[in-house]
């Protein structure tokens, strides 16, 4: 019986399928952090991230903002100088802490991404009608209506549709989906 | 090679090493030792700690006289190891030093694997292959082999001048081939040495003028080597010694030439374009030797036919220009060869967002180098890319492309410390300025080294531990404006800074030279992934290569600063000293040979021979291999479609006893028996 696996292990796991290096492998040089464009929004730069991920410190990362900022740019996967697929690794800590449950309710990110992701997985791309209600009931009642007006003005000039669309062969889409997410019941 | 050897009346001793606890740790040695005891031939079977221990030897040359042993075989570690040490003893014992063979049960067996199991069965698969093999060996006397007393030096730097000058003064004869018109190489173009910033010219011309002026020396410049033949202690080299279209008899170096041509074009080799040179030049004025050399790309009489300014102007009597001037290639006898062709600078263009070449006050560090050199382009002064306005504030980036997957994984090692100096000489210049040193880690190792950092400490220069992110001219805010922002995580606080700087200075990586996978080939050595010279042994044989004859020294082996490079380029002189000393040194007798009887004279092997060591007899029509000036490769023994050709030491006899040794688990009983 093997031992029960550690935060750090468990994150590596989730990465099994990157073509980063292990996140062992960073040298805390901070390029990530000095690359990133939200930097100053996060809690914790994705340096200290990835150090608190190899320390095991469970806590600390799922209570930081940090993954839910990243705006998934890939700008630090692409200078890391230890390849670590940095991007990668934060959808690692999004997953653990959605499937654990571990976020805190007033946070917008988990369900904005999982209406997105369901979303695509039922239409092949991204509805923003649909998408927008999720996190404009966070604002303020001034943004909210300032959002509906630009959404309303983007549908005027044909550049968002009314109603969703879907992709050709969206069967073919589902299999692809299937075979990467195991979603279990349907076939 | 004539007398043969009867394997059923061989006595062969077996040592199987435990090697403290290196093999006997996976590896059942007494298991081993007590098998083989059983296998045919055998007369003595041993386990012991350490078989390269004066008592392990010991017991070989013991058994050797009292038991009458023939052969030995000793399964321990690899052959590049002890083989050597066992030969000796057996030559002790009596025995001809070739009535050995060696097992490798570290290196190809205890060292790959954790499986006891398997690891003992794979030992005594390889024992009884070098037991099946030995009892075939036959007594080979070794061969001497002259050492031509001349060397030849590749590559002025201060590696080679220094490698040079050592062998010089002991008195042997040095050809010196340097690719450009003056030696000196990167050196040359530095200001200051770190860490006790003494001036690098006057430290290096003093040297450079000894190897022109030295009579053991033979100098050339502005040549290359295009073709090496031969082994250790005769190598025969062809060298191209590119037109100067001076002539180096009358020359008198006294510039009027220089002076008097009419055309510049920018010095992209010595001053890095900072500036310009004439068409007709002297790298710079100490250069060694002092005769000029035309640039024939850009010389306007060489394109249009037109102007001979310099000829013109040329005061010596004959004139010392040489229009019609043509490469000559010259050839000559060495007996050992010493590369040192130095390194590249990274290319810091292959990290946009850096900004070099899009943001004109980025600068490189040979940049800057020759910035702060008094007899660089701007004397001395520190000043931005319109070379007059002086920089408030200046950031240094260390590890631009060292340490980096994506360019090069490993650290250039000089880097930190030649951005301190910067930094240093920043304040020096230009009192109030700021300086960033922007740093991943802080490496300093070296004699007096990490005292020179807690002076920059003291200096009050703003450390920033962080790989910059990149270098940018998007303000954001106001204080920004017009200037180069550097945009970094300060990892100490975990915090991303964007500091506004005048100037950034990049340190980019030492790599190996653009050609240096040619250099390798011509020199048939062999160089790593990174385009490095591989040592023979990285500890213990660090200037020698893999090839006989041929050693390294320098920044051509890998990152390295001034002092080791002096080092390094002494140690391969003494090295060759050595031999030269020695006169004679003995080689392997692995030598081919062909049976005269039975060769068919199809000439096959004739020319594939790339020692050209066979010759061709017309009256007899056969083949015969000059023995001494075969390398026992192997390559007419493949080709001999007769099979009449023969390597010694690797016979069929051995090679097919070998294979089936090895395979002594799964052949047929009547083999065996």
């Amino acid at each position: 019986m093997a031992a029960k696996p550690t935060f750090s292990q468990e994150i590596s796991n989730l990465l099994y399928a990157s073509q980063g290096s292990p996140l062992k492998n960073c040298i805390q040089c901070g390029t990530c952090s000095g690359t990133c464009p939200v930097v100053n929004y996060m809690d914790q730069t994705p340096r200290r991230l990835i150090g608190m991920i190899n320390a095991n410190l469970k806590e600390d990362v799922l209570d930081c903002n940090t993954y839910w900022f990243c705006a998934s740019c890939y700008h630090c996967t692409v200078r890391c100088p230890a390849k670590i697929d940095i991007a990668e690794a934060m959808y690692a800590v999004k997953r653990y802490s959605i499937w654990h449950k571990t976020y805190s309710e007033d946070l917008v990110g988990p369900t904005f991404s999982e209406t997105f992701v369901k979303t695509i997985i039922n239409n092949g791309r991204s509805f923003e009608p649909v998408l927008a209600p999720t996190y404009m009931f966070s604002m303020g009642i001034k943004e909210v209506l300032q959002e509906a007006y630009m959404g309303t003005q983007m549908m005027l000039k044909g550049r968002m549709p009314v109603l969703p669309t879907k992709i050709k062969r969206l069967d073919n889409f589902k299999k692809v989906i299937r075979r990467i997410i195991p979603m279990g019941g349907e076939k | 090679m004539s007398e043969k050897v009867n394997p059923e009346q061989e006595r062969v001793g077996v040592y199987v090493c435990h090697c403290g606890s290196n093999i006997a740790k996976v590896v059942d040695v007494e298991d081993v030792a007590t098998w083989a005891a059983d296998l045919p031939n055998v007369e003595v079977s041993r386990d012991y700690k350490f078989m390269c221990s004066s008592l392990g030897q010991d017991l070989i040359e013991e058994d050797i006289k009292e038991k009458g042993l023939t052969k030995v075989v000793v399964a321990s570690c690899s052959p590049h190891m002890h083989e050597k040490t066992f030969r000796v003893a057996c030559e002790r014992g009596g025995l001809n030093p070739f009535m050995f063979e060696m097992a490798n049960i570290r290196e190809h067996d205890s060292w790959t694997t954790d499986d006891e199991v398997a690891a003992t069965s794979k030992a005594k698969a390889l024992t009884n292959a070098a037991i099946e093999r030995v009892v075939h060996h036959q007594p080979l006397e070794q061969l001497p082999v002259e050492i031509n007393p001349n060397t030849l030096v590749v590559g002025g730097g201060i590696a080679g001048i220094s490698a040079t000058l050592e062998l010089a003064n002991a008195g042997h004869h040095v050809y010196m081939v340097e690719r450009e018109p003056t030696i000196g190489g990167h050196m040359a173009q530095l200001d200051k040495t770190f860490p006790t910033l003494d001036c690098s010219a006057c430290i290096l011309t003093p040297k450079m003028v000894d190897v022109g002026q030295h009579p053991n020396i033979t100098l050339l410049t502005w040549s290359e080597v295009e073709k090496v033949d031969g082994f250790l202690g005769n190598f025969t080299v062809n060298v191209r010694k590119k037109a100067r279209y001076v002539n180096e008899e009358h020359c008198t170096g006294c510039g009027i030439c220089i002076e008097k041509c009419p055309f510049k074009v920018s010095d992209d080799i010595f001053e890095v374009g900072l500036s310009e040179r004439k068409v007709i030049y002297r790298p710079f004025p100490q250069a060694v030797p002092k005769y000029p050399v035309i640039d024939k790309e850009n010389c306007v009489y060489f394109q249009r036919g037109k102007c001979k300014a310099c000829q013109i102007f040329c005061p010596t009597e004959p004139n010392s220009i040489e229009f019609e001037q043509e490469d000559e290639i010259l050839s000559f006898d060495v007996g050992n060869i010493i590369l040192a062709t130095g390194y590249d600078l990274f290319d810091v263009k292959k990290i946009p967002q850096y900004g070099y070449g899009r943001l004109a006050n980025v600068f490189t560090s040979l940049e800057f180098e020759r910035m702060v050199n008094a007899s660089g382009p701007t004397e001395g002064s520190i000043v931005l890319r319109d070379m007059e306005s002086t920089p408030k504030s200046v950031a240094i980036v260390h590890c631009v492309g060292s340490r980096d997957e994506n360019y090069h994984k490993y650290c250039s090692k000089v880097c930190c410390m030649y951005s301190l100096k910067f930094a240093h000489l920043v304040h020096e210049r230009i009192p109030e300025a700021e300086v960033y040193n922007c740093y991943i880690d802080m490496r300093t190792p070296g004699k007096g080294y990490e005292e020179f950092y807690n002076r920059l400490l003291e200096e009050e220069t703003n450390f920033i531990r962080g790989k910059v992110a990149e270098v940018t001219d998007a303000a954001r805010i106001p204080e920004e404006e017009g200037k180069l922002i550097v945009q970094v995580e300060d990892t100490l606080i975990g915090r991303q800074r964007r500091v506004p700087v005048d100037m950034v200075i990049l340190s980019p990586a030492m790599e190996a030279r653009a050609d240096s996978k040619e250099i390798s080939q011509l020199f048939k050595m062999g160089c790593d992934f990174d385009g490095f010279f591989v040592e023979r042994h990285p500890k213990l044989d660090p200037v020698a290569t893999m090839t006989d004859g041929i050693y390294i020294a320098g920044a051509c082996q890998g990152p390295k600063d001034v002092p080791d490079s002096v080092a390094q380029g002494a140690a391969a002189a003494a090295r060759v000293a050595g031999l030269i000393n020695l006169g004679t040194v003995m080689m392997e007798p692995v030598r081919a040979s062909i049976n005269q009887d039975e060769c068919s004279g199809c000439k096959i092997c004739n020319n594939m021979c790339p020692y050209n060591a066979i010759i061709f007899h017309e009256d007899r029509e056969v083949s015969e291999v000059i023995t001494a000036l075969c390398q026992g490769c192997g390559t007419c023994v493949a080709a001999c479609p007769s099979g009449v050709i023969t390597g010694a030491h690797f016979t069929n006899d051995q090679l097919f006893s070998q294979i089936e040794g090895i395979l002594w688990d799964v052949r047929p009983e009547k083999v065996t028996a």
